[in-house]
């Protein structure tokens, strides 16, 4: 018993400067986080006030349009799904030029987003490149304000942020797919199986933890990691149209001076990554079941 | 058994370590005061004679070219002149101004002199107890030299609390040989609304391009208000009356600049991918010669008329819709430097901003940035353009106010942005805009009733605007 204590304390200090490291990076801001949005400080003094700034947060309409917004991004993420099966399938079958392909595809993720803003912020404009061949190709009834209507504003910044995060989960899927065993593909085809029926019976169930961590990064991308996006393209704008949940915490923050709401509002972004994780969590003992 | 003991108790030494590292910054103090705190500016420093350094955060390059040069060129003669002080004056970016700073008066440490947007953008942080009182260190005899209604922008609760930079006159900006191309007089720009709509209709009839500017980044909205926002006012203080919830943005008085904006739209004044361009790009129209009129700071359009000729530009106020005194108010705000409350180098940050206002420093900007020192001392027979001539002769002929400089920010950003941004996309009309911002005021007012409480102590003496 001595030395199964003995052991368990040696462990723990092993794993101490981790956990010391841990507490102030991350345990600390979030409880000082809480603090803030719990009290305020007038003459040097910190007074609590309770859940006043939480509701101010509720109640403010531009919370809502974020929150919406980052929802509203969610729905990028079947698409890149989908986008990646199809590419890393493509460049799986060996096709000619496909290292080429590999490496072309992954160009865009490892870009800074705020140069991939600007760059598109020309791209989108009014007379930009895009809608120039619009017009060159006789489409100019679709051409558009793309990031200058509130409309089309939210949905531009998702087709940015689609085109850049797409080559990590060609690559991911594609490094899963090399993994397979050759005899599941094998025995597939003994059977009769067609492309679609071997990505669907054999590669897809194969993939399911891949595709499920690749949903989960994704998610907490939408969430609270698209701020740059937004204050490079948009500013939020047009008419606050492109507002997320990061973009009114910073507004909040410095221009306003709202630290106290601003800390309330990363509490509930918090909370809801957390409570998206524990949904995550349940499913997940389903998930594996299906993979062999 | 006694090396396992020995390593766990150097991984313990590491862990002790760390912690005590790290101790310091989990004691940072709380956060920081939200009302006016005891300033620490009140203590009489005595003024250092060993080396130290001096950190100036500024900004001005982006509407000022030549701002840089200038601070390098001015930085470098005052180490001349003070060896043992080493001045660091670094450049911000537009977008990080205010969050660098922020984040630097959270940790207690940052600037000594840090550069603010005036008025209100730099009363927030006299509030929140980031700032020192320049009027501490400066006399009044000093503080004199800025022309009382500058000075105003920054003076709060009885202190002076920011030393003007440069004034930035804000203006439009004409191109004379446009305005001929039109059929119309390049030497009597319209004074009227009327006469600027049946401007834009003949301009763009000749196939010009009336206004260039850009929307996309929002800069425009706090531009558009201060322009002609304030026609219908009287005083100051009906806009801190619509402050403090005694007027609603709704009355006619308040809300009829929504409608006046709506004009210019209708009447195709902007260019068709103004919510395409940000401020810059859309300003660079003009300077390509796409536009015929823009908006733009004094040291800029100084430097149009220097690039393109006296000849080619011209620079224009703002045309009369509205019937208040102040419906030919001109903007000649300024841009404001302020010493930081914890700073340890006060009295001398209080030095440098005097050294700034000296004759020949103020020269050198001038020259250097085409930036107006707004101070007594600055001497007229400097100018070199029509344009500075001209501003300079309309400060002694019309009232100063540039509204942007004494709203709450919120109405900015969600209000004069935001709805301004639906209002040119052709979104919302100008009563849902009125509404709107009426409803964002009254959110503003319950968020922050420490703010309000600051906007009832801002109380201008009436002589400062010759009232």
């Amino acid at each position: 018993m001595h030395r199964s204590f003995q052991s368990k304390l040696t462990a723990y200090l092993y794993l101490s400067p981790a956990l010391i490291l841990i507490t102030l990076v991350f345990v600390y801001p979030v409880f000082d986080l809480i603090r803030r949005s719990l009290s305020r400080v007038v003459d040097g003094e910190t007074i609590w006030t309770g859940l006043v700034a939480y509701q101010n947060a509720l109640r403010d309409p531009i919370f809502w349009t974020s929150f919406s917004n980052n929802l509203r991004l969610f729905i990028s993420i079947p698409i890149l799904v989908l986008l990646s099966l199809v590419f890393s399938s493509l460049i799986f079958e060996r096709v000619h030029g496909w290292r080429i392909y590999r490496s072309l595809v992954f160009i865009p993720y490892v870009l800074a987003i705020p140069v991939v803003g600007i760059v598109f912020s020309y791209i989108l404009q009014a007379n930009g490149v895009f809608n120039q061949i619009l017009r060159a190709t006789g489409l100019d009834s679709l051409t558009r304000e793309w990031l200058g209507s509130s409309a089309t504003a939210i949905w531009s910044i998702m087709f940015v942020v689609i085109w850049k995060e797409l080559g990590f989960g060609i690559v991911l899927f594609l490094a899963r797919m090399s993994s397979i065993s050759e005899e599941l593909y094998d025995a597939a085809k003994l059977d009769g199986a067609g492309w679609w029926q071997q990505m669907a019976y054999v590669t897809i169930p194969q993939m399911t933890t891949v595709i499920e961590f690749y949903i989960i990064v994704n998610m907490i991308t939408m969430l609270s990691w698209v701020f740059s996006y937004v204050l490079v393209m948009t500013k939020g704008g047009p008419g606050n149209s492109t507002w997320v949940l990061e973009y009114f915490i910073y507004q909040k923050a410095f221009p306003y001076s709202q630290m106290q709401i601003a800390s309330a509002a990363a509490v509930l972004l918090l909370s809801f990554a957390l409570l998206l994780m524990f949904l995550q969590a349940r499913l997940r003992p389903k998930a594996e079941g299906l993979e062999g | 058994m006694n090396k396992k003991l020995l390593f766990v108790l150097s991984l313990l030494i590491m862990a002790s370590m760390m912690l005590s590292a790290c101790g310091g910054a989990a004691q940072q103090p709380a956060a920081q005061t939200e009302a006016p705190a005891a300033t620490e500016a009140s203590e009489v420093q005595e003024p250092a004679s060993e080396p130290f350094t001096l950190t100036v955060w500024y900004w001005g390059e982006q509407e000022a070219p030549g701002m840089q040069d200038f601070m390098e060129a001015a930085v470098q003669t005052y180490m001349d002149e003070n060896p043992h002080i080493t001045v660091n004056a670094v450049l911000q970016e537009s977008d990080s101004l205010y969050p660098a700073f922020r984040a630097a008066a959270e940790a207690k440490e940052g600037p000594d002199i840090q550069f603010f947007w005036g008025g209100v953008f730099t009363l927030e942080d006299a509030w929140l107890g980031n700032l020192a009182p320049i009027s501490d260190y400066w006399s009044a005899e000093e503080l004199e030299n800025i022309p009382a209604g500058q000075r105003a922008e920054t003076f709060w609760d009885g202190k002076q609390w920011g030393v003007p930079f440069y004034q930035i006159g804000t203006f439009w900006a004409y191109n004379k040989t446009m305005f001929a191309q039109a059929g119309l007089d390049p030497e009597n720009p319209p004074q009227t609304w009327d006469e600027w709509l049946n401007a834009c209709d003949s301009l763009r009839a000749a196939g010009i391009t009336p206004i260039g500017t850009g929307f996309k980044d929002g800069w425009l909205g706090g531009w558009m208000v201060s322009y002609i926002g304030q026609q219908n006012f009287n005083s100051i203080d009906d806009l801190m009356a619509a402050v403090r919830g005694e007027k609603s943005l709704t009355e006619p008085m308040y809300a009829e600049w929504w409608a006046r904006w709506k004009d210019l739209v209708d009447r195709k004044c902007f260019n068709d991918d103004i919510m395409s361009l940000d401020l810059y790009q859309g300003q660079a129209l003009f300077e390509q010669e796409q536009a015929a009129m823009t908006n733009h700071v004094q040291p800029y359009i100084a430097v149009l008329e220097r690039k393109m000729g006296k000849d080619v530009v011209g620079i224009m106020r703002t045309p009369v819709y509205g019937t208040g005194k102040y419906n030919n108010a001109i903007g000649i705000p300024v841009q404001t430097l302020a010493i930081t409350s914890f700073s340890p180098h006060k009295e001398e940050a209080a030095e440098f901003l005097r050294f700034l206002h000296r004759e020949d420093i103020m020269k050198l900007m001038y020259e250097k940035a085409g930036a107006v020192t707004p101070d007594s001392r600055f001497k007229p027979e400097w100018f070199n353009t029509n344009s500075d001539t001209a501003i300079n002769k309309w400060t002694s002929e019309y009232p100063l106010f540039w509204y942007q400089y004494y709203y709450p920010p919120i109405w900015e950003s969600e209000g004069a942005i935001a709805l301004g941004q639906l209002l040119v996309a052709g979104e919302l009309t100008p009563e849902e805009a009125a509404t709107r911002w009426q409803e964002i005021a009254d959110k503003n007012r319950r968020e922050n009733p420490q703010q309000l409480d600051n906007y009832t102590k801002w109380v201008l003496p009436p002589e400062m605007f010759g009232e």
